[in-house]
């Protein structure tokens, strides 16, 4: 390993590094402020390193892998996310009793897989980045020990990844298999020497996306969406939400990008039914909820539904444009899913989520600023002018018309009209006036760490969502 | 040659083979369960016919410890094998493989560390941790 390459993979190195440091330092002193202090110390001086790498060109570490900077960009994305996560587990957990060190070491033993997961070019990074991350959020979904709703999520998680994880690596087996190569590359330059069309191949890749499609809970494989974004603490649900999706939805796009995989029609044909069946179910199940955090899950999957939209039309369109489509939709995504489920973990304790419709009822009287963030999260989601969420969807929309997938287009924009009236219902249900008898008694104590996340959060996806200039300029050099 | 076609003319050693091992293994059961004799003495259906009677349960109940240091034993265990593959390879892979083995020990001795402070070696229950605790400060 050269200096630069060792310079490229410096990053992820830092990442390993802190979460070593955070297991000694819990071994030397319990302490829930330093060991927050410590994770984030950590992440920033790995953003640092980042910044220091940024000036090279793509770089191959070993054969396994590949930092360009597209995976910076994502890399930095993740990590940032991370930061707010931390910043949400400190305010939640601060006045639990019990041990709540060991979370973060679980969070960045998260975020070390979800990066490796975004800079991998060959099937064992893959792999490997995919369980390190899968590992880490069984424990985390669980972490709230005692509560039979947290431990029943993460039962179910643990059982639907390992079955997703064998479904994953059979379609690895059989495309090794037929090919002989791991890499990415190498299987691209198999298939492009190929003349017809291959069975095994076309196998192994659907059941690499029956295996993703878990991750990114498309609608076959959504069953536990609801179920593990209820019973995980709010913090962890929303480091699900973003960090755990949208680094399997990246690297989903390298293999695809880079192993010729927008070859295969079929696989794109499954991927079209995924994705309507994802808006349609999503939207539609999100309508029926009474409880929040179900109905963010839900109004997830018809998100990912949404993204897969710039992903199909990755098979008729340059590359460079979906990359672009993709990653401006993943960043205001990100933000403002973060935001959402940040203002829940505000508002809930460990012991008392509040999830219930009715916990939100005149949230603007009771907490203004909180209420106003919330709404400027739910506007986004729902894709409203001013915010980073239409600019977006703008974006998938470019891209769908640039690909000519009008039916899919149509898809989505019914789901959108679904989408309006349960994120609108919700702000409705905020500024309705404060009836008597409601108990605001159990309500948690003022965040101060989250209130400055979520304020950052907000001021971010309202200058995106007016002046898109800057990101679309940052991201359109990437690929 | 059409695909399909392929596929399944590629297919039909799998089934018939599919056919003949649901066909043996249903011989073997079903001949033995039509041709064997059956009787119901007393004893018949203890594990042993003679020596010794079993006697007591099977379920005993050991202290949760036990698993999680039968779990310690199996990571570290498995993590030592990787050494193994090093050490064989120790020549070929030089210094850099030599610091990456480093490195590798390293996080391992850190864990360890990591268990030995929050106390997952100590094989009392917290109840005699506690009394333990006490006599301790009274002496």
């Amino acid at each position: 390993m050269n200096s630069s390459q060792l310079i490229a993979f410096l990053p992820v190195i830092c990442i390993a590094a802190a979460a070593v440091v955070v297991m000694l330092t819990i071994a030397v002193r319990r302490h829930f402020t330093l060991t927050c202090l410590m994770a984030g110390l950590g992440l920033l001086v790995s953003l640092l390193a980042l910044a220091m790498a940024g000036r090279q060109g793509p770089v191959q570490v070993t054969p396994l892998i590949r930092v360009d900077a597209y995976g910076r960009f994502v890399m930095a994305l993740l990590l940032a996310a991370g930061l707010a996560v931390i910043a949400f587990c400190y305010d939640y957990f601060k006045n639990r009793e019990g041990e709540n060190e060991e979370l973060l070491f679980l969070i960045l033993a998260a975020l070390l897989g979800a990066s490796v997961l975004v800079t991998s070019c060959h099937f064992a990074t893959f792999f490997i980045g995919l369980e390190t991350l899968s590992v880490s959020l069984f424990v985390l979904v669980g972490y709230v020990l005692g509560q039979s709703g947290s431990l029943e999520a993460a039962v179910k998680y643990l059982v639907l990844s390992g079955v997703s994880s064998a479904f994953l690596l059979m379609g690895m087996a059989l495309i090794y298999a037929q090919c002989g190569q791991l890499n990415f590359s190498g299987i691209e330059q198999y298939l492009a020497s190929q003349e017809l069309f291959n069975g095994m191949v076309l196998t192994g890749i659907v059941f690499i996306v029956a295996g993703v499609g878990f991750k990114l809970s498309l609608v076959p494989f959504h069953l536990w969406t609801p179920d593990v974004y209820e019973g995980a603490p709010a913090p962890v649900t929303a480091f699900i939400a973003t960090v755990s999706k949208g680094a399997v939805f990246i690297l989903l796009l390298r293999f695809f990008l880079s192993s010729g995989g927008y070859f295969y029609g079929p696989a794109l044909t499954v991927f079209s039914v995924m994705a309507v069946a994802s808006i349609l179910v999503g939207n539609v199940l999100a309508l029926l909820q009474n409880n929040v955090k179900r109905m963010l899950a839900y109004s997830s999957i018809a998100h990912m539904g949404y993204l897969l939209i710039a992903f199909i039309a990755g098979g008729r369109i340059a590359p460079n444009l979906v990359v672009e489509s993709v990653t401006f939709y993943l960043v205001a995504y990100f933000m403002t899913t973060l935001g959402a489920f940040g203002v829940v973990s505000i508002l809930s304790t460990p012991q008392a989520e509040a999830v219930a419709l009715s916990f939100y009822h005149g949230l603007f009287w009771r907490r203004p600023g909180l209420a106003a963030i919330f709404t400027f999260m739910l506007l986004s989601l729902a894709g409203i002018p001013l915010t980073a969420g239409f600019i977006g969807k703008f974006y998938i929309f470019a891209a769908g018309a640039d690909g000519r997938l009008w039916g899919l287009l149509l898809m989505l924009i019914i789901g959108s009209g679904l989408g309006l009236y349960y994120y609108l219902r919700l702000i409705v249900v905020m500024s309705m006036s404060q009836e008597t008898g409601i108990d605001a008694g159990h309500e948690a104590a003022f965040g101060r760490v989250s209130s400055v996340i979520l304020a950052v959060l907000t001021v971010l996806l309202v200058w995106f969502g007016i002046y898109p200039g800057y990101l679309m300029s940052l991201i359109q050099g990437l690929y | 040659m059409n695909i399909e076609a392929t596929l399944v003319s590629d297919l039909l050693p799998l089934i018939v083979y599919f056919g003949a091992v649901l066909a043996v293994t249903g011989v073997m059961l079903g001949g033995a369960y039509f041709l064997g004799q059956r009787h119901s003495a007393k004893a018949a259906n203890e594990p042993f016919e003679s020596g010794i009677v079993p006697a007591g349960d099977v379920h005993i109940r050991f202290s949760i410890q036990f698993y999680l240091l039968a779990i310690f034993f199996v990571i570290f265990d498995m993590e030592s094998v990787f050494l193994f593959a090093w050490s064989v390879a120790l020549r070929e892979s030089g210094w850099p493989g030599f610091i990456e083995a480093l490195i590798f020990i390293g996080v391992l001795l850190a864990a360890l560390i990591y268990l030995w402070s929050i106390g997952a070696l100590d094989w009392r229950t917290r109840r005699q941790r506690i009394d333990a605790q006490k006599s301790g400060r009274r002496e």
